[in-house]
């Protein structure tokens, strides 16, 4: 299986997926935002097809594309702050929109089964240096801003009144994932990037442990998904798009069942 | 010194909340701001933090180090997957200049040590407010601001916390503000009251005020404001 370029390049790409995407996914569950990957993924597509219209590498176009809506997210959660989830139809509206004109106009070609369902095939060694600038940089803004977002996240208030800058690390945080999703559609897929993003942190979150360890278990559980995932693909001859989402939903059962045993299990010995 | 002269502060198309404010804090003083919801109280508290902006009006503050303790319940989710070291690691590491003391000093002196595992979610809500606090002590604040703290908590823990307020302000000359409903703990502790009032506000002696307001309230029956 390793012999192959395509899956030697899939499965490097896949190291830094895994560790991103729950990264980024941790934030954006608390947040209560979990759909957003979701519509940035369709804003990925929108920058998939723009780059090929300009002849561009499409992880870069997706990157300039999913960064502007994501900004526009952040900017537009000012006007709708009752209504957050409306900013999301709107932006997938949008993204939907430029992509499906593009697609279906004939300007340009692409194979949209790929991109939809995520395939180890089309992943090229530039690809895989895009990938490696991006979530290089990714997790050294996380890791640099680790405790501002942090803190952010759980007291958003307190955080200003100590002097974080919000706006600065909202937006920045915005950049930071539309880079992990520009960077994950090729092999995960545009209709399950947010499963990967949300299923292994909603897995964690059921330990009940403290927000690192929280973390350290989603990126584990996100890298059990993605490379079982890859392989059973490879073996069936499918999409991996498909049964990591399928893997990240039975993990998640795993864990619920775990912790019912464990909860079980003490509510006995008390008896 | 904290000086507010002539604030004016409404929300956006919304009538004024608060007119004409003048008040000071000096060192070592106990203010207690008090009042009906929705007098204002809070969004004084807001403008004096400087998350909000006067309307007009002018906040000169002198003091070198504020540290704010939130209301509990307003905020807090309880399910979120963070540990009372973690929260205040948080703070640690973004107030870095600021920072004076220890983690296990501020956790030791709110009797606490033991705790610092423990998931925020699983404290009691006096546990919570004293982890506001502790966060707040990290800095060693000249001036430390708190929005009702015993809003939802336990009498025992309301008991610990307003001893140690009063502690933090006889023993260690810190200026306190405190937003308050709890006229008992206000009455022990202040040096002098802020009262708000349709959105207009004067300094008042606390013991001037109970004979004041309260009596104008509860008629001559004002035993159990004493509790």
């Amino acid at each position: 299986m390793f012999t192959y370029n395509f899956m030697q390049n899939a499965f490097l790409i896949s190291i830094f997926i895994a560790a991103l995407c729950p990264v980024i996914g941790m934030f954006l569950v608390l947040r209560r935002y979990s759909m957003m990957g979701d519509t940035l993924s369709h804003a990925s597509l929108a920058g998939i097809a723009v780059g090929m219209l300009f002849n561009q590498n499409p992880v870069l176009s997706a990157f300039l594309m999913v960064s502007f809506f994501s900004i526009a997210i952040e900017w537009l959660r000012k006007h709708f702050r009752t209504y957050a989830e409306l900013i999301l139809v709107i932006i997938l509206s949008l993204s939907i929109g430029i992509a499906i004109t593009l697609l279906s106009s004939g300007l340009v070609h692409a194979n949209i089964d790929s991109l939809m369902f995520g395939s180890v095939l089309t992943v090229t060694r530039t690809d895989f240096y895009w990938v490696l600038f991006f979530s290089i940089v990714s997790l050294f803004l996380v890791y640099k801003f680790y405790y501002a977002l942090v803190f952010m996240v759980f007291d958003e208030e307190g955080a200003a009144i100590a002097g974080v800058n919000i706006k600065f690390i909202n937006y920045l945080f915005a950049v930071i994932v539309a880079a992990t999703i520009s960077i994950s559609i090729r092999i995960v897929g545009i209709l399950v990037i947010s499963s990967l993003i949300a299923l292994p942190i909603a897995a964690a979150l059921q330990l009940e442990v403290g927000f690192k360890k929280t973390l350290l278990y989603g990126v584990l559980f996100s890298y059990i998904d993605i490379f079982s995932g890859i392989i059973i693909s490879y073996w069936i001859n499918a999409a991996p798009g498909g049964i990591i989402a399928i893997n990240a939903v039975l993990l998640l059962l795993c864990v619920l069942f775990y912790k019912h045993k464990i909860k079980h299990r003490g509510s006995v010995q008390n008896e | 010194m904290l000086k507010i002269k002539h604030l004016y502060f409404s929300y956006s198309n919304k009538p004024e909340l608060l007119k004409d404010i003048n008040f000071s804090v000096n060192r070592g003083e106990y203010i207690s701001i008090i009042g009906s919801n929705g007098s204002g109280k809070s969004t004084l508290v807001r403008l004096i933090l400087g998350l909000l902006k006067p309307s007009s009006g002018t906040i000169s503050n002198s003091f070198q180090n504020m540290a704010y303790v939130p209301q509990r319940f307003n905020q807090l989710n309880t399910h979120f997957p963070i540990t009372v070291k973690e929260i205040l690691n948080c703070y640690k590491n973004v107030r870095k200049k600021h920072i004076h003391k220890e983690i296990k000093d501020v956790l030791t002196l709110l009797h606490m040590p033991e705790e610092e595992n423990t998931l925020i979610g699983q404290l009691s809500g006096g546990q919570c407010q004293k982890v506001f606090i502790a966060r707040a002590l990290l800095g060693d604040p000249d001036l430390l601001i708190l929005d009702e703290p015993s809003n939802g908590i336990d009498r025992q823990s309301q008991i610990d916390i307003y001893n140690f307020l009063a502690n933090l302000n006889k023993n260690e000359k810190m200026t306190v503000i405190c937003v308050e409903h709890n006229l008992q703990a206000a009455l022990k502790n202040s040096t002098s009251f802020y009262h708000i009032e349709k959105g207009k506000g004067h300094v008042c002696l606390p013991e001037k005020y109970i004979k004041e307001y309260i009596k104008s309230d509860l008629g001559e029956n004002t035993e159990n404001v004493y509790l």
